[in-house]
């Protein structure tokens, strides 16, 4: 099992006029591992996707997918063949039908399972002679995501995957997220439903503002990101606790509660060494890890 | 199978296209039955005369129409990430838009002035097949240039109906402009074949223009690979 | 076998599952002998990552509870010291009920008793030590 990362950037940007959507990323996308994209709308998500499939030209800095330079429209092309890609939008051509659909998808891919395809149809009860805008928007996701999950590719991309399915649909799509994880697909998505990434994913990015803020294994930050709420006698001494992992102080009265991404251990030490009169240690869920990291930047 | 994907977006637009001008030209043409006098020959062939320019002008508002579409429009209408997603090069799928659009055009040529010669045949007034020959050449090569404009506005211009607008406001604008000051190198009276028109047997005559096509040609080419540049070059 | 994996606790969902898998095996729902599900099939079923599933099934067999045989599955091998872990548990459940009885007396609430448990717990150990 090779470690090569399928998705690589350096000093990643994108800028529109003078603003930019893209600053200096730096993501590192490992195999056999389902990576998920965090980030408010606007903050660089799909923009970055574009600029790995070669939709969009970056500014300045560049990328490799499955090895294959970003920036080169043949290497682009050859690596668009072994990866597997779902817009926000869910792209499909109106006016074919569900099976026209499908015998479309399925001509340009060497890894198309056809039998996978039958079942899914099957599976999601899509009419095979309905054309494509006569679909509900259900049922236009799910063929959407069947294109891609009908195939066996080395990188699957989705791009807000559940939007628009009902929760057993969502249920649906992460098992499938999850079967094709089993199989060894790389799989990077990005996601506003924090629910589901605490579910399935390995390993997180959070991007804002065109920059990526956290870049870690989900383990690794339910393991050390800490909320940390102590009560001392007299006013919170705030300025010993500006260390190293901390990423927040909020301080109420005698209250005082610190945001740890890591060494935790530090602060519960500083706080009895202190004097707190009360320590209370919780752990924080990946909503909260975001709304604060976000707020902070 | 892009190809089935051109033919699926263009086959409405073309088949009522040939249709109408297929029937447009039977019924034109088969209307002068009462002419059916040989020595009312020269009528005859002023009425083919005429008739060509009828199908130029749906001729060349066929092909505009039909070389609207491609990934810019794709783009309005939500699909391109999913065809810009296929491991094809934007070249191709150009050119084999490009490509179908071409056979269509030739089918519209073709077909009506095969309608002319059956039904002048039906009717005992046969025309040469040379004569038919130069109306549709005169079409294609000439006219070949109208559909390499629309292929490079529907890539420059994104909209689902500001394209076709802009196409057609140009089809306009070269026909007021050639018309007003550039006479000699009217593009509409050499497709209509208006410059070798023999106004007294009301045959075309004399050498097929080569130059002219070949100027239509050239242009038209230079469009197409104005386009491939203009969709290599653009961001999705 | 029911697991029941909560994302939203400090715990990685890995060692959930290992210490689930232990339980099982303390309380005898798990034999000596038994078959858990398979990589992937266990991941479909709680809808996880496969890697937390295979990092589980790992730990466990570097810690002598399953045997991962190649392409038959994981195997539960409950040893001597397992069982004798199975006494240590039973005692300490003992002593927790005695402990929060006690607790209850005093006035406290469950919920009141399970955060402080949970607090508690998640002091480092070495901390605790000093």
């Amino acid at each position: 099992m090779t470690n090569t990362p399928v998705i690589l950037t350096r000093d990643l940007t994108k800028s529109y006029g003078s603003s930019a959507a893209v600053q200096e990323l730096n993501l590192s996308v490992g195999p056999h591992r389902i990576t998920a994209f965090l980030g408010q709308n606007g903050a660089g998500k799909s923009t970055t996707i574009k600029m790995l499939l070669g939709m969009v030209r970056p500014s300045c800095g560049e990328g490799t997918v499955l090895g294959k330079r970003i920036n080169n429209a043949e290497e682009n092309r050859d690596m668009r063949r072994k990866v597997a890609y779902v817009a926000e939008n869910k792209p499909l051509y109106g006016y074919m039908t569900v099976e026209q659909t499908v015998r479309f998808a399925s001509s340009f891919y060497s890894d198309w399972r056809a039998d996978v395809a039958r079942w899914l149809l099957n599976e999601y009860k899509l009419p095979p002679e309905r054309k494509v805008k006569a679909l509900s928007k259900g049922m236009r996701t799910k063929l959407a995501l069947l294109l891609a999950f009908a195939r066996h590719p080395e990188l699957l991309i989705l791009d807000e995957p559940s939007e628009g399915l009902d929760p057993v649909g969502i249920e649906h799509l992460l098992q499938m997220l999850v079967a094709q994880a089993a199989e060894g697909v790389a799989i990077f998505f990005s996601s506003h439903q924090i629910a589901e990434v605490e579910r399935v994913a390995d390993h997180v990015c959070i991007l804002d503002n065109g920059h990526l803020l956290v870049d870690a294994s989900l383990d690794q930050l339910r393991q050390s990101y800490r909320r940390i709420d102590l009560v001392f006698a007299s006013a919170p001494p705030e300025r010993e606790f500006r260390i190293t992992g901390v990423e927040k102080i909020q301080t109420k009265g005698h209250q005082m509660r610190v945001f740890a991404s890591t060494n935790a251990e530090a602060v519960i030490q500083r706080a009895r060494d202190l004097d707190a009169v009360s320590v209370e240690v919780a752990p924080v869920g990946l909503r909260d890890i975001f709304l604060e990291t976000v707020k902070e930047n | 199978m892009l190809w089935y994907k051109a033919w699926l977006e263009t086959r409405s637009r073309f088949l009522t296209c040939l249709a109408t001008l297929t029937i447009f030209c039977a019924v034109f043409v088969g209307h002068a039955q009462g002419l059916i006098r040989p020595e009312w020959k020269t009528d005859y062939n002023r009425l083919l005369f005429v008739t060509q320019q009828f199908v130029v002008i749906m001729w060349i508002l066929a092909v505009v129409l039909l070389g609207m579409g491609g990934i810019v429009r794709e783009r309005a209408i939500g699909t391109s990430s999913l065809t810009l997603s296929l491991p094809v090069s934007r070249a191709r799928l150009l050119g084999i838009r490009v490509g179908m659009g071409i056979f269509e055009a030739i089918a519209l040529a073709v077909v009506p002035w095969t309608t002319i010669f059956l039904v002048s045949f039906l009717a005992r007034m046969p025309i040469l097949i040379s004569q038919v020959g130069f109306y549709v050449l005169l079409l294609l090569g000439g006219g070949s240039a109208y559909f390499a404009m629309a292929v490079l506005v529907s890539s420059l211009v994104e909209g689902e109906y500001t394209a076709p607008a802009v196409a057609f406001g140009l089809v306009l604008l070269t026909a007021i402009v050639f018309d007003a000051w550039l006479r000699p190198f009217n593009l509409w009276r050499l497709v209509t074949g208006d410059f070798y028109i023999d106004r007294h047997t009301y045959l075309l005559s004399g050498h097929f223009p080569l130059l002219g096509t070949l100027a239509s040609l050239s242009a038209a080419a230079l469009m197409l690979l104005a386009s491939v540049g203009v969709i290599q070059r653009r961001e999705f | 076998m029911f697991f029941k994996l909560n994302p939203t606790t400090g715990q990685p969902l890995y060692l959930q599952l290992m210490q689930q898998i232990r339980h099982a095996a303390e309380t005898g729902a798990l034999r000596d002998g038994d078959q858990l599900p398979g990589i992937r099939t266990l991941a479909e079923e709680l809808v996880v990552s496969p890697n937390t599933v295979a990092k589980a099934y790992s730990e466990l067999e570097h810690d002598g509870l399953l045997e991962l045989r190649q392409g038959s599955g994981a195997f539960v091998t409950v040893k001597r010291r397992t069982r004798s872990l199975t006494d240590h548990v039973q005692v300490a459940r003992r002593r927790l009920r005695d402990l929060i009885e006690q607790l209850r007396e005093e006035g406290l609430l469950d919920e009141e008793i399970k955060r402080a448990f949970e607090a508690e717990l998640l002091y480092p150990a070495e901390i605790v030590r000093k």
